[in-house]
């Protein structure tokens, strides 16, 4: 009778030692939903076709070793993965000191946009984990994805609960929470990140095994409901007086403009994950033509790059704001 | 057992996946991943497309700065990160936060006064520093508020009439009956008269767009 401790990935080998029983470790959750998309990874079976060890391979190797620090040895890994994963943390950093002095001003004021902002922005961070495992070929980085995913949960929970008691909207907090399809759709993806953050831990993970990976594909309806979030929330992306991206005085009304920031994103994120595409990534890489991957993927990365930046612009420019205690009024 | 089951399962399905990728990948898989290709070339074209249409539209930003600039009624020497200008709305938006706010807490304390300036002495006199405390909490976000260099005029008398009040005020509630008390009323009203044309004063100038000459 097979259990959940029997699971192991079907292709590979068991071989403890190289792939330590660490879920992150595994192809499982929402990163693969097609055994065969590993195919082309050194650990399967196709590795057969080319003997020689990968770059890929190397670099987590690498990422084993240890770094003297502080007259102890830490990991490489681990460095690099606190260091990335610091800035999950910059949202509620940004709102730390208002809720320390509970500002509700300042909560009600910014809280939508800084949390709001870094939900967004820790998402595409999770969902971004796949796409560079795929072209990569690494997986030192795959624990971040949790964490982002964490961070992102507690964001948008933030952001809810921010806007629940402190928004100026009218009526008692649940109502406003649905009052507006922006709102109702925010706190659906809200309601769905719950979960999802609650079984975020390797207990979770094994209690309920197969189950687990189902229940975190609920992440690609997240992303899903988030289209129509900022659809709803900035006029569908067209601009009609005050409803919009806002008084984009820079001139760059476009590039601030939150659901173009979302599509530019998102294209990345969505066409590296299609199974044809992982599939011509992973022949390309078998017959070692990387360069040609890289090309044909720059240019949608390049867009991804376009529109994070704005993201991020906004985060910043809101979270200072709120860290400063003098909400925005943009 | 299980285990060796398990280990034997494992390699006959790691033996037919690998025979599945031999096939796949003969050569060099065109077939089987045409689809895919066909697909990220498509998209690459749309991404290249998009990337160089945002570059060219980032070269006109400056005359789009302009424009925006005056037509969203942007205060010109006020900087505001994000889009260069603090906007009449941003700053309509905060006057607003800071009026409804404080003026509401300065009303409360002043029908409290109201109310016991007849009854009890202590209350009215308890009415009266609350009603200080928030007048200089007033005067405090006065002085924080970016007033946009037109504005300053307006904002000055503002702020001399807010402190006026709040020096009547504070004589006021040192009075020793309510006779005394009461006899400061009139001048208070008054006080409270010339706050309320002031801060039409500094509305009206503050929500006024400036013109084209006073953009940057």
């Amino acid at each position: 009778m097979s259990t959940t401790r029997d699971y192991q990935p079907g292709p590979y080998p068991r071989e403890q030692g190289r792939y330590p029983a660490e879920p992150d470790l595994y192809p499982a959750g929402y990163e693969s939903d097609d055994a065969r998309e590993f195919w082309g990874d050194d650990r399967g079976a196709a590795a057969d076709h080319q003997p020689r060890r990968r770059w890929s391979k190397i670099a987590d190797e690498w990422m084993e070793g240890r770094i003297k620090f502080g007259g102890t040895g830490v990991k490489r890994k681990t460095a690099a993965l606190i260091l990335l994963g610091a800035w999950g943390f910059l949202p509620l950093f940004f709102m730390l000191p208002s809720l320390f002095t509970f500002n509700t001003n300042t909560i009600g004021g910014s809280v939508d946009d800084t949390l709001g902002t870094g939900a967004m922005v820790n998402l595409f961070m999770c969902l971004l984990v796949t796409p560079a495992v795929t072209l990569t070929r690494q997986r030192w980085f795959v624990p971040l994805r949790r964490w982002y995913g964490i961070m992102f949960a507690c964001c948008g929970i933030g952001d809810a609960l921010g806007a629940a008691f402190f928004d100026d909207f009218a009526g008692n907090p649940f109502a406003k929470l649905v009052e507006h399809t922006f709102t109702l759709i925010g706190f659906l993806m809200v309601l769905l990140a719950i979960p999802l953050f609650i079984t975020s831990n390797n207990w979770a993970q094994r209690k309920m095994g197969r189950y687990w990976k189902r229940l975190q594909r609920l992440t690609y309806v997240i992303w899903g409901l988030l289209f129509f979030h900022l659809a709803t929330l900035e006029g569908f992306g067209f601009q009609r007086g005050s409803n919009g991206s806002g008084f984009a005085g820079d001139g760059d009304a476009i590039f601030h403009q939150r659901l173009y920031q979302y599509c530019a994103c998102s294209l990345f994120l969505l066409t590296v994950r299609l199974p044809p595409v992982k599939r011509w990534i992973a022949a390309r890489q078998q017959e070692g033509r990387n360069r040609l991957v890289f090309m044909a993927v720059m240019p949608i990365f390049a867009l991804f790059v376009f529109g994070f930046i704005f993201i991020v612009n906004e985060l910043i420019f809101k979270g200072t704001h709120s860290f400063m205690e003098n909400p925005s009024s943009e | 057992m299980n285990e060796s089951y398990a280990e034997r399962g494992y390699a006959e399905r790691g033996y037919a996946e690998r025979e599945y990728a031999e096939r796949e990948y003969a050569g060099g898989g065109q077939k089987g991943t045409r689809a895919g290709g066909v697909i990220i070339t498509a998209v690459a074209l749309l991404a290249t497309f998009l990337v160089l249409w945002g570059l060219y539209y980032a070269t006109g930003t400056g005359e789009r700065h302009k424009v925006a600039l005056a037509a969203a009624g942007c205060e010109p020497n006020l900087l505001s990160v994000n889009v260069g200008c603090t906007t009449v709305w941003m700053l309509e938006r905060r006057w607003t936060q800071l009026t409804t706010s404080d003026l509401r807490q300065l009303n409360a304390d002043a029908a409290d006064y109201a109310f016991s300036e007849r009854r009890s002495f202590a209350k009215a006199e308890s009415a009266l520093t609350a009603e200080v405390t928030t007048a200089n909490a007033f005067d405090t976000s006065l002085r924080q508020f970016p007033f946009p260099p037109a504005v300053a005029p307006q904002a000055t008398a503002l702020t001399q009439a807010v402190h006026a009040r709040v020096k009547l005020i504070g004589e006021q509630a040192r009075s020793s009956s309510l006779a005394q008390l009461r006899s400061f009323n009139a001048r208070i009203d008054a006080s409270g008269a010339a706050i309320q044309t002031d801060m039409k004063l500094v509305r009206k100038a503050l929500f006024t767009r400036p013109t084209v000459n006073q953009e940057p």
